[in-house]
């Protein structure tokens, strides 16, 4: 059994305007393959699943063509159709307590199909659904109980409980675990599962990630009634393609993920459908994205180019205008004009050394747009040296880097000014970074003025004024008549971030940038920051030796050790199972685990082998004699002869 | 390098007594010829005689007033130890900041420069050019200011590099900041001190250059000068004159100089952190 959507068009009549709910949205489910379909609300999730089961209402006209099992539903009358249902395909309603009768007892509503169908007896009936009802999970003191008397996760079950009741082969679910516990939740992926093993086909509406990345094989993510992206279900939380598949999983708490959640900027549309003009129709019909209840006039936005333009953090002019097609980038499919997430910056074999003594060994580093990648690392490791070679302070002495697309280096050279205001640096030392000199106006005019951005007193007062309330500064005069020394750390530190946003860079290249702030103004400007990178988009490369930060910020992380980065990967994949033993012995000297580490002597770092070979409780011949190299392991990448396993783990 | 100047600087005796002297030249400098009971270029006076209440410090040996003479002989002193002084500052400073900023071969070429001229006495370039030229003493300064500036673009240069390693200079630079920017907008103002001390001890050291320049008799006899001054009193040395004649232009010198170099030690306490002492900031 599968079911086939091919180009399916959902469009809700509602007077001159209609609301445009799917668009063209192919999708196919094999037997014994769970798909899942996530997006926020109103994305157009559950008119899917009601259009496969042919239960649209009157207002809704539909195009396209789906394929239940070999027969087109198009091509099916009332009837057929009728007995298909809960027979071949059927639906888990989301609202569950609206879905049942609150008159009837649960078995007799579960044994209905049964008996309509006349397949049995309303004995026999109400027997096979106090089995079914058992199976899934309801207790049999609980069968003869009316709707009201059950819980919210008891529902679920009965009403899983009555599309299983004709064992079809199709089952469409609707949030079948929103607002369930997490042993609920745990049930029904079983239950999920078994159908799955059955061999049944499962559609599976979601927005809870978690779940259809654990339990789905692909995943479609839908944005106003367009996929936005298909990926294999394990890529969904851990390496998304599409900027709004980021966004999402940022937005979604997860057990393991510790960093903060992040939202997706702006409000979610809808898309509206307007009929101009009286003779051709189709040549003045076009769909405007609308934001409920928005001033916008008549909600006229544009009407071309991608759908989450608006939205996206790394969107070009491009976008604005052009039609964007589904394409197939590895084992995803993404509709994206910039192939999903944009590179912002990528070294290869960048490595740089004072005199002979080597700071940074060739490293290859890929930084994401919009990404917040923490680097940790023992001091002396080359995390500024990285950082300042980043910043295009530094030179390197071999390698290249490639910022927007474009070689670094050459940019450099031919329009240095274009290339700086790209990148916005915090320094080490924020108090050192300003002019003893300079006023707080001044201090953080200064990269206004030196590009001439803004040449009238005025705008650059404005600009002033307007960063200095992104960083929660107050604007007020005669706080910008005051010197960096009249100022406490926190506001200096602040200032200095204003400094780096000024100009609005796609880069923030930050060197421990809030290790002078006690924790509390801590927390403000970490939360500005992510503010920030989600409502701009800012991509930002943090050193910081707190782990406990790298943890609540960091989308990724990466570790250096003696200038060589030895583990690169995501966040919660690294800090929950380190798989270099130096990131482990990181972590778990943050966690005051480890005691006495320290020994004293020579440093020496040998050429040949494993930087952390003489530290290493696991190290073995090999490990002296040859270096290891970089490899791809799970979502991460290690440089490690042998990497720890999950196992490993457990051990400690 | 930042100095609350109101409280601490007028603590200071040095600076008090050099600004107290300097207050007073200027004052006569700027109405000295109104002060000047005479036209000091007459000789209609009985020459050599001691002061009266009519001529307050006597007539010289060409029937002038001197007290007349003095008050314009201090007024051209001065005027040629700040041409030179200002000049020397502004092209010291330059190149000072020019050589430490761009380094490499522009430093190279400037700081060779500059090593010769040191090597060079400037009183010899200077006798040499008034005697064989006859330069008109604006020149001469001009000239002096040519020879002195070495001195100052060294403290500079010096400065400049450590002052471009400092973190707020590079951040400039790396935000796109252009030489120009830099040069006038981070290191010049970091410097202020520097300037104040290269212009008191240039400006002492010219005005002291143009007395004895006078003295040598290389200038033009009738113009008005301490050193010219002084070169006519000591002819008469052996007579009852040197306390009426003699003495003024001496003291007048002196004290000019001692106005700078008070000036000059204080303010090089002051502003320079390593010199500050605690007596200096309390007392």
């Amino acid at each position: 059994m599968n079911l086939n959507i091919k180009n399916l068009s959902v469009i809700y009549q509602n007077g001159s305007h209609s609301i445009q709910a799917l668009e063209e949205v192919s999708i196919d489910i094999g037997h014994g393959k769970c798909v899942a379909l996530v997006g926020e609300s109103g994305s157009g999730k559950t008119t899917l699943g009601k259009a496969c089961m042919g239960l649209l209402p009157s207002n809704a006209s539909w195009k396209g063509r789906v394929n239940i099992n070999g027969q087109q539903l198009e091509n099916l009358d009332e009837s057929v159709l009728n007995e298909m249902r809960w027979d071949k395909i059927a639906m888990v309603f989301q609202n569950r307590a609206g879905n049942l009768n609150p008159v009837h007892c649960i078995v007799d509503q579960v044994a209905e199909p049964l008996i309509q169908r006349g397949f049995s007896s309303r004995k026999q009936a109400n027997i096979k659904a106090g089995k079914i009802l058992e199976q899934m999970g309801v207790y049999r003191e609980y069968l003869y109980r009316y709707p009201h008397q059950l819980s919210g996760g008891q529902l679920q079950r009965v009403l899983l409980a009555m599309a299983m009741i004709l064992d079809p082969e199709i089952i469409i679910l609707d949030e079948p675990t929103s607002s369930l516990d997490a042993l609920s939740k745990l049930f029904i992926s079983e239950i999920i599962d078994q159908f799955k093993s059955k061999g049944k086909a499962v559609l599976l509406i979601t927005h809870d990630l978690e779940i259809a990345a654990g339990l789905a094989d692909t995943v479609h993510v839908l944005y106003l009634g367009r996929i936005l992206e298909t990926l294999p279900a394990s890529d969904l939380l851990l390496k998304p393609l599409h900027p709004y598949t980021l966004a999402l999983g940022r937005s979604y708490p997860t057990m393991t993920t510790a960093r903060d959640l992040g939202g997706i900027k702006g409000d979610v549309f809808y898309r509206l459908v307007h009929q101009h003009g009286r003779h051709d129709q189709d040549k003045y019909r076009h769909t405007h994205i609308q934001v409920p209840d928005s001033s916008h006039k008549d909600g006229h936005a544009p009407p071309f180019g991608c759908l989450f333009q608006s939205r996206c953090t790394q969107a070009i002019n491009r976008c604005q205008n052009e039609n964007v097609p589904l394409e197939k980038i590895g084992d995803h499919m993404v509709r994206c004009l910039r192939s999903g997430i944009a590179d912002i910056l990528s070294l290869k074999g960048v490595s740089k050394s004072y005199g002979n003594v080597p700071a940074l060994y060739p490293t290859d580093l890929i930084l994401k747009c919009g990404e917040l990648f923490c680097l940790i690392g023992e001091t002396g490791s080359g995390k500024t040296t990285l950082a300042m070679i980043l910043a295009g302070m530094l030179k390197q002495d071999s390698g290249e880097k490639t910022f927007e697309g474009r070689d670094m280096d050459q940019w450099a050279k031919q329009e240095y000014q274009s290339l700086a205001r790209r990148i916005g640096v915090i320094y080490q030392n924020p108090a050192e970074s300003i002019s003893p000199r300079f006023s707080v106006f001044e201090a953080v005019a200064e990269p206004l003025k030196i590009h001439k951005k803004a040449m009238s007193r005025e705008s650059i007062q404005n600009g002033v004024s307007r960063v200095l309330a992104r960083v929660r500064l107050s604007a007020d005069p005669s706080f910008l008549k005051r010197y960096p020394h009249e100022l406490n750390m926190g506001a200096i530190q602040r200032v200095c971030m204003a400094r780096a946003l000024i100009l609005e860079p796609a880069l923030l290249v930050a060197d421990e940038p809030t290790s002078s702030l006690d924790p509390s103004v801590q927390a403000k400007v970490l939360k500005l920051l992510l503010d920030l990178q989600i409502e701009l988009g800012l991509s930002m490369f943090f050193i910081t030796h707190n782990i406990g930060l790298a943890r609540k910020i960091g989308d990724r992380i990466g570790v250096m050790l003696a200038g060589r980065l030895v583990e690169v990967g995501p966040a919660d994949k690294i800090l929950s199972g380190p798989r270099h033993p130096y990131t482990q012995l990181l972590i778990n000297s943050a966690r005051g685990l480890v005691k006495n580490t320290f020994k004293p002597g020579s440093k020496e770092i040998k050429p040949v082998g494993c930087p952390f070979v003489s530290r290493c409780p696991r190290h073995k011949d090999l490990c002296r004699e040859k270096s290891p190299e970089m490899v791809d392991l799970d979502y991460c990448r290690v440089r490690c002869h042998f990497p720890l396993t999950v196992d490993h783990l457990y051990e400690n | 390098m930042n100095v609350d100047l109101n409280r601490n600087i007028f603590q200071d005796t040095w600076f008090l007594t050099g600004f107290l002297l300097a207050a007073v030249f200027t004052i006569t400098i700027l109405v000295g010829p109104m002060l000047a009971p005479f036209d000091p270029w007459d000789m209609s006076f009985t020459p050599i005689s001691p002061p009266c209440a009519k001529h307050l410090l006597g007539i010289n040996d060409g029937g002038q007033d001197i007290f007349s003479e003095l008050l314009f002989a201090i007024r051209n002193t001065v005027f040629f130890g700040l041409t030179s002084g200002l000049v020397a500052l502004g092209v010291g400073v330059i190149i000072g900041l020019v050589a430490g900023w761009f380094g490499g071969l522009i430093d190279m070429i400037l700081m060779r420069l500059a090593d010769v001229l040191l090597a060079i006495p400037a009183i010899m370039i200077l006798i040499l050019t008034a005697a064989l030229f006859r330069p008109s003493p604006f020149m001469l300064s001009l000239i002096l200011a040519g020879l002195m500036w070495p001195t100052i673009s060294k403290t500079i240069r010096a400065q400049t590099l450590a002052k471009r390693e400092c973190l707020h200079v590079k951040a400039a630079a790396r935000i796109g900041g252009g030489n120009w920017y830099i040069i006038r907008r981070h290191l010049m103002p970091e410097m202020f001190p520097l300037y104040l001390i290269g212009f008191a001890s240039k400006t002492r050291m010219a005005m002291f250059m143009e007395a004895s320049l006078a003295f040598l008799g290389l200038f033009d006899p009738t113009r008005k000068s301490l050193g010219l001054m002084i070169a006519y009193a000591v002819k008469y040395y052996y007579m009852d004159i040197w306390w009426n004649w003699l003495f003024p232009p001496i003291l007048c010198l002196s004290l000019l100089i001692m106005t700078l170099t008070f000036l000059a030690i204080s303010l090089e306490k002051i502003l320079d952190p390593r010199l500050k002492s605690v007596e200096l900031l309390s007392g």
